[in-house]
């Protein structure tokens, strides 16, 4: 027994070992044949995939993009049409790998029914244990924890397993961004088997072992990931989430020059980019050569930003004079082409038609306005200030500081233009430095109150203006929880108005985002995270 | 023989103290330059204060900074360079992954360079003053002074996109091509390795425009440097003493009078060497190419610490070599020479 033991195992080792190479090779062998063109979509990107685990700290947009299209999540949402592409319907869920969910009548508690024929690339079936683990560790960890927290999910005791295919999560408080934040990237359900094989004491969750492989049953299989150079994909053909994809090989490939992006897809050597700079993408569209496919953010937004809590932006007054000085519709034009939709001019006083954010607010250019203003706030001769943007967006940012620095001088304000790396940006952001800047953001879930919650309060780098407004704040604390449709609206038009009042930023515009792709490739969709869902893309023959 | 391997493993240990000083320097300027890599690397939707001091630990940043030295001095020392936030990969594996397409390149630039420097050198010192001087001259003056980015954007502008000769501009290789398994990370080599001569003409056909691009950098001072000591050597009477025993012509230029110039041209060949390496980030941007330089301007861009200072390591210790290298061919083209 003792010799044949180990003997016996070497042996297994032995033939495992040649299997699973005859396997790769004929993996191989198959993909190559399969790889043909015509059902090949290849993408370039100025951005780089980083790491295959969306729970890693610092991953890329791109890495968001990636995760979005090899993982499935309990549930997403549904898409509408919109121009020659889709956008995603944040009013409206369904279910990816849950075939169906049900609320409690005190909205406490989500009954989650899985899929019962969905199985793991590995072939392993999905089961409530997998669902379980997969939401404990989206919880758990530092960055996805976080976000998850803002629909009160913020413990695994909150998950509960009913069956083999029902899961249950409870909450304290009946939280609208439940179920939502069940939808974004970080609550993909892993393989839970295999990603804790690769799990230790230090490293319960594998974020090590996750980083450069997938546990995963989405669409999509990375079949060759090479950091910040290349991600091949191919299709998992047993998927069950929703309609087998036609691309049967994604390859999305770094290009950092913009305009050598523009050149491969006019060529035909490229099938899709997201983003290409403004010019090239209007140059794009007048020879015709390509199909752009242009749909407004609706959940991003560029902004002026006041340091609240420094003089002499601290006055309110000065915000407002501010506010009315900017030369928006030059600044649009010169930074986007006017590719976007404006988040000024509205008409409306007392309170906006709709509880909706972002939507336009009541300024617009008005040089006496803001001198009158500017009078009030005792700084009848103007002030001189500093206004920043960092490097990364000089595309955009360098004419909108350019304008405001000419328009602000005609109300005595003199502006000096500073440019800041974009990793110190974040910094001085952070520690509250910069008196006055430019930035753009997005927030997943376009709801009002999470809008305000985020941007408009706290202590993190998000609350651009440093604002602290007690009243915001219980407005925000409240909507939340609020069940009753007609009170949120209520409560969302207050915060709305209050934005527009104490102007702790203000908001310029939503950039579109311009989806650049060959003639034949249908079915793009906008989703939150700007990044291309390639479960829906077809080329029509 | 023997003696030249020990002097040379004697060169290298004296050039510790060097790579050290470059270690502790790159160090510490990192860590002067604006910008906290905990904010930036925590900064997904809704992280806080503590998303960003986890970050901090983690990255150790939370230690005072001798400590932090120390610490890293000791990985250095086991051979972890540490790991890299951008790409979440061990820099070593990342730099030992693109050093060979950073190499590649420059070799085969320089390649290109020193086959088109060193004729026209020669041809502009034979005949100083005629036009083909100074056509060489116009040559070298337009190629070192078009910056590299733009010369790269020229060239793919006539070649791939308005006449489509080359491939288009995106790595070292078709995407829809399989790459030959890695032995020495030389695509060129490794395809021929494998016998694969579709791959191999693939990866030479990516490989020219940003190779003529670099080389179109170099060009200049490689050829004005030849042209400048082949004169020097013309002028000596050693020559004038083999053309006077009546030696054919060619060998007077190429044995005698070449022989003797090639040390500056070697010296010059070292140092651009060397620099190409470096300078090569604008055109592995601008042509996709999977370098060590792009990585690390990248992680700059990111206030990546552990890239940069391993990438500053590897350049400080290729220098070390090339120099090292320069001096041997010293040795071989002229004999007197002795490394110390």
């Amino acid at each position: 027994m003792l010799h044949t033991r180990p003997r016996g195992r070497l042996r297994a080792r032995l033939i495992a070992a040649a299997a699973s190479a005859a396997l790769t090779l004929t993996a191989i062998a198959g993909a190559a044949q399969a790889q043909s063109r015509e059902e090949t979509l290849r993408v370039v990107t100025g951005g780089q995939v980083n790491t295959l685990d969306a729970g890693m700290q610092g991953i890329t947009r791109d890495g968001f993009g990636l995760n979005w299209n090899i993982y499935d999540r309990l549930v997403s949402w549904d898409r509408k049409k919109f121009g020659d592409g889709y956008i995603y319907d944040f009013d409206k869920m369904k279910g990816e790998l849950a075939e169906s969910f049900t609320i409690s009548d005190d909205g406490l508690t989500v009954t989650f029914k899985l899929r019962p024929d969905a199985t793991f690339h590995d072939g392993s079936p999905v089961t409530a244990e997998d669902v379980k683990w997969s939401l404990d560790r989206a919880v758990s960890l530092k960055g996805p924890g976080a976000q998850m927290a803002t629909g009160s999910l913020k413990s695994p005791d909150q998950f509960k397993i009913i069956d083999a295919r029902t899961i249950q999560v409870t909450l304290d408080k009946p939280d609208r961004l439940a179920v939502p934040n069940l939808a974004v990237v970080f609550p993909v359900i892993l393989n839970s088997k295999l990603a804790r094989q690769h799990a230790t004491a230090e490293d319960p969750w594998a974020t090590e072992w996750l980083k450069e492989n997938q546990a995963s049953g989405g669409a999509y299989k990375v079949s060759s990931f090479k950091a910040g150079q290349q991600v091949v994909l191919d299709r998992f053909d047993d998927w069950k989430s929703g309609p087998l994809p036609y691309f049967k090989r994604i390859i999305v490939q770094t290009v950092p020059e913009a305009s050598t992006r523009a050149s491969l897809i006019e060529r035909g050597d490229a099938d899709l980019s997201i983003d290409l700079q403004s010019s090239d993408v209007l140059a794009l569209k007048d020879r015709g050569a390509v199909k752009v496919v242009s749909i407004p953010q609706v959940n991003a937004f560029q902004m002026i930003a006041f340091n609240t809590r420094m003089a002499p932006f601290d006055n309110v007054k000065v915000r407002q004079a501010v506010a009315h000085a900017l030369p928006f519709d030059d600044m649009f034009t010169a930074a986007l082409y006017r590719r976007g939709a404006p988040l000024w001019g509205a008409s409306w006083k007392d309170l906006p038609d709709n509880g909706k954010f972002p939507q336009r607010l009541p300024y617009a250019t008005n040089l006496d306005k803001a001198k009158g203003l500017l009078a009030e706030a005792g700084f009848p001769n103007g002030f001189k200030t500093t206004f920043s943007f960092n490097v990364g967006s000089a595309a955009t940012s360098e004419p909108i500081a350019a304008l405001i620095k000419e328009s602000l001088g005609k109300i005595g304000i003199d502006v000096t233009v500073e440019k800041v790396p974009d990793a110190q940006m974040g910094t001085l952001i952070s520690e509250k430095k910069l008196p006055f800047f430019t930035e753009s953001a997005i927030a997943w879930l376009p709801s009002a109150d999470y809008f305000f919650r985020v941007f408009f309060q706290g202590e993190t780098r998000w609350n651009y203006g440093s604002f602290v407004n007690e009243e915001l704040a219980e407005l925000t604390t409240k909507a939340r929880y609020e069940r009753d449709p007609a009170a949120y609206e209520a409560a969302a038009k207050r915060m709305v108005k209050i934005a527009a009042d104490e102007v702790p930023v203000v908001m310029l515009w939503q950039p579109a985002l311009d989806a650049v792709m060959a003639r034949n490739i249908d079915g793009f969709t906008y989703w939150f995270h700007r990044q291309t869902d390639y479960r829906s893309l077809t080329r029509t023959k | 023989m023997r003696s030249i391997a020990y002097r040379s493993a004697r060169r290298l240990a004296a050039a510790l103290p060097v790579l050290l000083g470059v270690l502790v320097f790159t160090f510490v300027l990192m860590r002067l330059l604006p910008g906290d890599p905990a904010v930036f690397f925590a900064s997904g939707p809704n992280s806080g204060e503590a998303e960003i001091q986890a970050m901090r630990e983690k990255l150790g940043l939370d230690r005072s900074l001798p400590e932090q030295l120390i610490l890293y001095l000791g990985d250095v020392a086991t051979g972890d360079l540490g790991t890299s936030m951008t790409t979440g990969r061990p820099v070593l594996d990342d730099l030992a992954e693109r050093l060979p397409a950073s190499l590649e390149l420059t070799v085969v630039a320089l390649i290109l360079a020193l086959a088109t420097a060193l004729p026209l050198g020669i041809l502009a010192a034979l005949m100083p003053g005629s036009v083909l001087d100074h056509m060489v001259r116009v040559v070298c003056t337009a190629g070192v002074a078009m910056p590299t980015f733009v010369s790269g954007l020229l060239l793919i502008f006539i070649f791939y996109y308005l006449l489509g000769w080359a491939p288009d501009p995106t790595g070292r290789i078709d995407v829809f091509l399989v790459a030959p398994p890695s032995v020495t990370g030389f695509l060129l080599i490794d395809s021929l390795l494998a016998g694969d001569m579709e791959v191999f003409r693939a990866a030479l056909g990516q490989l020219m425009l940003p190779a003529i691009t670099m080389a179109l950098f170099v060009l200049a001072p490689l050829a004005r440097m030849t042209r400048a000591s082949m004169l020097a050597a013309l002028g000596g009477d050693f020559v004038r003493t083999a053309r006077s025993l009546g030696l054919p012509g060619w060998k007077v230029v190429n044995v005698y009078a070449l022989r003797n110039a090639i040390l500056p041209v070697l010296t010059t060949t070292g140092i651009m060497f060397s620099t190409m390496l470096g300078a090569n980030v604008l055109v592995e941007k601008v042509f996709s190419w999977p370098g060590v330089g792009s990585y690390t301007l990248d992680a700059l861009l990111a206030s990546d610490y552990a890239p940069v200072q391993g990438f500053v390591l590897l350049m400080a210790g290729i220098f070390v070599v090339v120099n090292l290298v320069v001096d041997l061919a010293y040795g071989i083209a002229d004999p007197r020479v002795v490394i110390e």
